[in-house]
């Protein structure tokens, strides 16, 4: 019995390993492509593996040197934007999720339905009056352009009510009880408990806004207020490709929404599990 | 005085517990009725106009409509179908059967392994469709074709065969996906309580029959709201065929609704046509979804929480 | 909470500052300043003052502009311009200037529009201003039909960057191989000429004579314009099924029952597949326009000194020996506000005699300009190019060398080739030529 539980350990961890291994080659391909000269990579086709000493080096502090230094311009575009997004949902929808999920008051099922709703609809389809409606109110070519139109975020409003719901009402009876406002009960009892609910949420949002690609294009004009995806994107190109920089800047592209998992995993694992998304 | 008085209704709305929920709700009523009910009218509206150039607007009633049944929104109308059933199949049984092994005891390196499966997730579409462009590149270099030559098969080009075109999406997109979803079904595992299983341990239960009658109906709603998103997703997607056929699309492979939408109003200047498919995409995805969670009772449950 | 929030803000600008070397907080700034400013004042950037705002899908383009911005300066040293261009990618640049002349804000003062979606921008009411008079003044020394491909009603809405000349581009060293020299391909002149010569190549080599792009139109579209055909007529009219289309497409047909004829790897002759696969000596000859030639030089290197570069044959003695494929106008929209500031820009950027030279110089585009065709610096022999001048080749060839129309339905007509009718010929076989090429001209009336 112990013998075989030890046989199947074995096997899973060696089926996970494989599995891992899938996920990561992506991945390991990019890299491996972005230590290699563009060029050659036209000549020759791109190679699973090098030598060390073939290993070139240059395409990543390249990176900061291409074209006046733009590809540092777009990251902390990217990272700027991110932040800005992801403190605004962060808030907004905190809020309105809270409100759905700690009161029953009349049209509470027809706003949460308008939630689900708008978590269904493709943004494609709208993007054209939502151009004339960011031109008209002066939002072109700024954050507040890219930021605004989404950031009361259904799915992180779906998320954090859910979570509310968990939460036992009488906490929040004995603080009003204790004199506190309706905004207090929120700021001061609800958000410490739902720490977990916003790590999680932070990921999610962030990598949502870090990832984004179409509308962004639609409202920057100004090749220095470009996020890296769309920068990125402008170097894939029938007409003039560069791979050098393509593959070195999505490889650096990944990195500060790694390092932000890396960090907060914990959190995010946690976030999701206590309550989160139960339906 | 008046000052004062003001002072004190705004106390008062703060403390009332009527007034709250509103006050919370607020944000998303006012970005809901500028960022989407108000865009939303106007797309409704575009669909029974043709538009040409600025300022330049007739009314055609159902014409958009008419010619929207046509072959190529079939082309696509297929496609994206395809490719919803496809991601749904992946997703119910992956990211489940791979978050109970993360879950069991039975696995070593949990934590690596769970952060090795999510970090795709947190690529964005464009770089991973550069790796995967690179990878399913048609010469003999290209990642899959160098192994098929290996193995004795002759190159495949991937990117002109319908088959191999939906493969390429659907491994893109399950490759991105995976991770995040496997996270959901890991979290709702971990809630599960332990007694459940110790109790199924004294009906003398194995493994296959825990999971089956513990654990399936314990992840029942995270499961449903996988396939939800899913099947959105799947509508709704794009960028995974824009990164392989961003210039023409062969054969409409890579030719999805949203695509369709994207060439009419963009490619074609056709506005117009562009928002009649839109209404039509919505009608598909509300309809696809209603039933399925119909289906699946969770309106239900919703009104009697 | 609070810390929470903190350390992942802390944590993302720490990873911006490490990442940027310390620039990156102060733009974060100065990025929300800005916002403010402009959410307050409105549009900023389009022709105010003396700077020229332009949207290219082009980093190259770039020189060309800077060229001309330049010659302007030194003329005006008094009063000089400034350029403000910026690079998008190339698809989505036509989208969003539709969008922006479609809500009448956001576009800039100069656009270079890729052919392919020329026409989406002279629908309805035109947002382009006219250049007539600066097109009149240089007109005659230059390809007239590259002009009349961005012309509406006698309007001159775009300027033409090149004329893209179509040849065919021969690997001589698979030539040679197969017992040909360069004699018999300087023989060559008619197109059953060149697929008798395809076959013995193939036969000797086992090596491919040509591609087809199965999703996009070369060498279709050029074959066809050169018997002076179209998918459309100057009309509008849709001529996609024409006798003298199916004809060709047909002779293609043949030509690739053979097995001389492979599709591209990757599906077109843009996409990195096809440079590595040609570049290994996939294929014995390619039918390309002139501006094929940087992708020779830029991405296969192990072709330098094979490359002989000859005319196009022709199906009937008389027929024009090229014709002129693909392109970029460059228009002035309806929202620039110094108008005849940026037609002097552009003047100076594309039309000189100076402009022209430049343009092959920078770019190694064919300029329109003909007079151009004999100077010196581009008469000069290629060591890529078989040790032989481009210009010294084709120059008698290109006077008066015809274009393709561009109508209306210009794109749905190009994009119905490259995306059905090309496939269903020869990828999955599944229709004839003719039922094929019937098949999208119904469907293009049907939208008409």
């Amino acid at each position: 019995m112990k013998m075989r539980r030890r046989i199947m350990s074995v096997m899973v961890f060696l089926l996970f390993l494989l599995v891992s291994l899938i996920m990561l080659f992506p991945i390991y391909y990019l890299i491996i492509g972005s230590l290699q000269d563009g060029k050659e990579i036209f000549r020759a086709g791109m190679k699973f593996f090098i030598h060390p000493r073939e290993i070139k080096w240059s395409n990543y502090p390249n990176l900061f040197t291409y074209n006046d230094g733009i590809y540092t311009k777009w990251f902390s575009n990217s990272v700027f934007y991110a932040v800005a997004f992801t403190v605004c949902a962060l808030v907004l929808s905190s809020l309105v999720g809270y409100g759905l999920g700690a009161y029953s008051f009349k049209g509470k099922n027809m706003i949460f339905v308008l939630v689900l709703a708008v978590m269904m609809i493709p943004l494609e389809i709208l993007m054209l009056p939502l151009y004339k409606l960011i031109v008209k109110i002066k939002l072109i070519n700024t954050a507040g352009g890219i930021i605004f139109p989404f950031m009361v975020a259904p799915v992180a409003i779906f998320f954090f009510r859910q979570f509310v719901s968990g939460i036992s009402p009488e906490f929040m009876e004995s603080a009003r009880i204790d004199g506190c406002t309706e905004f207090g009960i929120f700021y001061r009892i609800v958000v410490p408990l739902m720490k977990p609910a916003f790590g999680a949420m932070t990921i999610l949002l962030a990598m949502q806004n870090w990832n984004s690609f179409v509308w962004p294009l639609i409202v920057l004009r100004d090749s220095n207020k470009f996020t890296l995806t769309i920068g990125i994107a402008s170097l894939i190109n029938p007409y003039s490709a560069n791979y050098d920089v393509m593959i070195a800047g999505s490889v650096v592209a990944i990195l500060p929404i790694l390092i932000l998992f890396l960090f907060n995993q914990r959190f995010f694992i946690a976030g999701l599990t206590s309550g989160g998304v139960k339906g | 005085m008046n000052q004062n008085r003001e002072i004190r209704s705004f106390r008062k709305v703060l403390y009332s517990k009527k007034a709250a929920p509103y006050l919370f709700c607020l944000p998303f009523i006012i970005s809901f009725l500028i960022f989407f009910l108000y865009p939303t009218i106007n797309t409704i509206l575009m669909s029974f106009q043709k538009i040409e150039g600025f300022n330049n607007v007739t009314w055609i009633g159902l014409g958009n409509y008419k010619r929207l049944f046509n072959v190529h929104f079939y082309n696509a109308l297929k496609s994206s179908s395809i490719y919803m059933v496809c991601m749904v199949s992946i997703m119910l049984i992956f990211p489940i059967t791979i978050a109970t092994f993360l879950n069991s005891k039975i696995l070593k390196f949990k934590n690596f392994f769970r952060s090795a499966i999510f970090v795709p997730t947190l690529t964005s579409v464009i770089v991973a469709g550069i790796a995967f462009r690179l990878m399913f590149g048609e010469t003999e270099a290209g990642l899959f074709n160098s192994i098929i030559l290996k193995l004795g098969g002759e190159i495949i080009a991937w990117k002109t065969g319908y088959v191999t075109g939906m493969i390429m999406m659907v491994s893109l997109a399950a490759w991105r996906e995976l991770g995040i979803n496997m996270v959901y079904c890991l979290s709702a595992l971990q809630s599960i309580p332990e007694e459940l299983y110790e109790a199924a341990d004294i009906d003398g239960a194995n493994a296959v029959q825990k999971f089956v009658f513990v654990t399936i109906p314990q992840v029942q709603p995270i499961i449903i709201y996988i396939l939800t998103l899913t099947i959105l997703n799947g509508y709704r997607m794009f960028t995974e065929g824009y990164v392989y056929w961003n210039e023409t699309n062969p054969g409409d492979i890579g030719l999805t609704i949203v695509r369709y939408i994207y060439q009419q109003a963009f490619q074609r200047n056709d506005f117009g046509m562009g928002s009649a498919i839109g209404v039509a995409l919505l009608v598909i995805v509300l309809t696809v979804n209603m039933f399925q969670l119909n289906f699946f009772g969770l309106f239900k449950k919703e009104d009697a929480s | 909470m609070k810390k929470l929030l903190a350390t992942a803000l802390a944590l993302t600008l720490a990873l911006s500052l490490t990442a940027c070397g310390g620039g990156s907080s102060e733009t974060a700034g100065g990025n929300s300043e800005e916002t403010k400013k402009e959410a307050v004042g409105g549009q900023t950037g389009s022709g105010e003052g003396n700077i020229i705002t332009i949207w290219t899908s082009n980093e190259l383009h770039n020189q060309m502009f800077e060229f001309g911005e330049k010659a302007y300066n030194e003329k005006h040293a008094d009063n000089p311009v400034k350029l403000k261009i910026e690079v998008y990618p190339n698809t989505e640049m036509a989208n969003k200037l539709l969008i922006a002349l479609q809500s009448g804000v956001g576009a800039p003062d100069v656009a270079d529009i890729n052919i392919n979606y020329f026409s989406n921008f002279l629908k309805g009411d035109i947002q382009l201003v006219p250049m007539n008079d600066i097109v009149e003044k240089e007109l005659a020394d230059c390809v007239q039909s590259r002009f009349d491909l961005y012309k509406k009603d006698s309007n001159y809405y775009g300027l033409p960057t090149h004329v893209g000349a179509t040849v065919v581009y021969y690997n001589m060293e698979i030539m040679e191989n197969a017992g040909f020299t360069i004699e018999d391909v300087n023989a060559i002149e008619t197109w059953d000429q060149y697929r008798d010569i395809g076959v013995e190549v193939f036969e000797k080599t086992g090596i491919p004579m040509t591609i087809y792009e199965v999703s996009n139109q070369r060498p279709f579209w050029p074959m066809i314009v050169q018997r002076g055909g179209d998918y459309l007529n100057t009309d509008g009219s849709v001529a996609m099924d024409s006798d003298s289309n199916i004809q060709v497409l047909e002779w293609m047909k043949d030509f690739w029952d053979t097995g001389a004829v492979v599709a591209a790897p990757g599906g077109s002759t843009s996409v990195e597949e096809f440079w590595t696969w040609m570049n290994q000596g996939g294929c014995a000859s390619l039918t390309m326009p002139s501006w094929f030639m940087s992708r020779f030089t830029n991405y296969m290197p192990d072709l330098e000194g094979k490359i002989a570069i000859r005319p196009m044959p022709v199906f009937e003695k008389g027929q024009p020996r090229t014709v002129g494929i693909g392109g970029t106008g460059t228009a002035i929209t309806t929202q620039c506000k110094n108008v005849e500031l940026a037609k002097e820009v552009l003047y100076e950027s594309k039309l000189t005699y100076e402009a022209n030279v430049n343009i092959w110089e920078c770019l190694q585009f064919d300029p329109v300009r003909t007079d151009v065709w004999t100077d010196e610096r581009l008469t000069a022999p290629m060591e890529y190019f078989y040790n032989e001048s481009f210009f010294k080749i084709m120059g008698e060839y290109v006077d008066g060398c015809p274009s393709p129309v561009n109508a209306d339905f210009s794109v749905a007509a190009q994009d119905l080739i490259n995306n059905t009718v090309m496939y269903s010929v020869f990828v999955d076989g599944s229709q004839t030529p003719a039922e094929a090429l019937k098949a999208a001209a119904e469907e293009l009336r049907a939208q008409q």
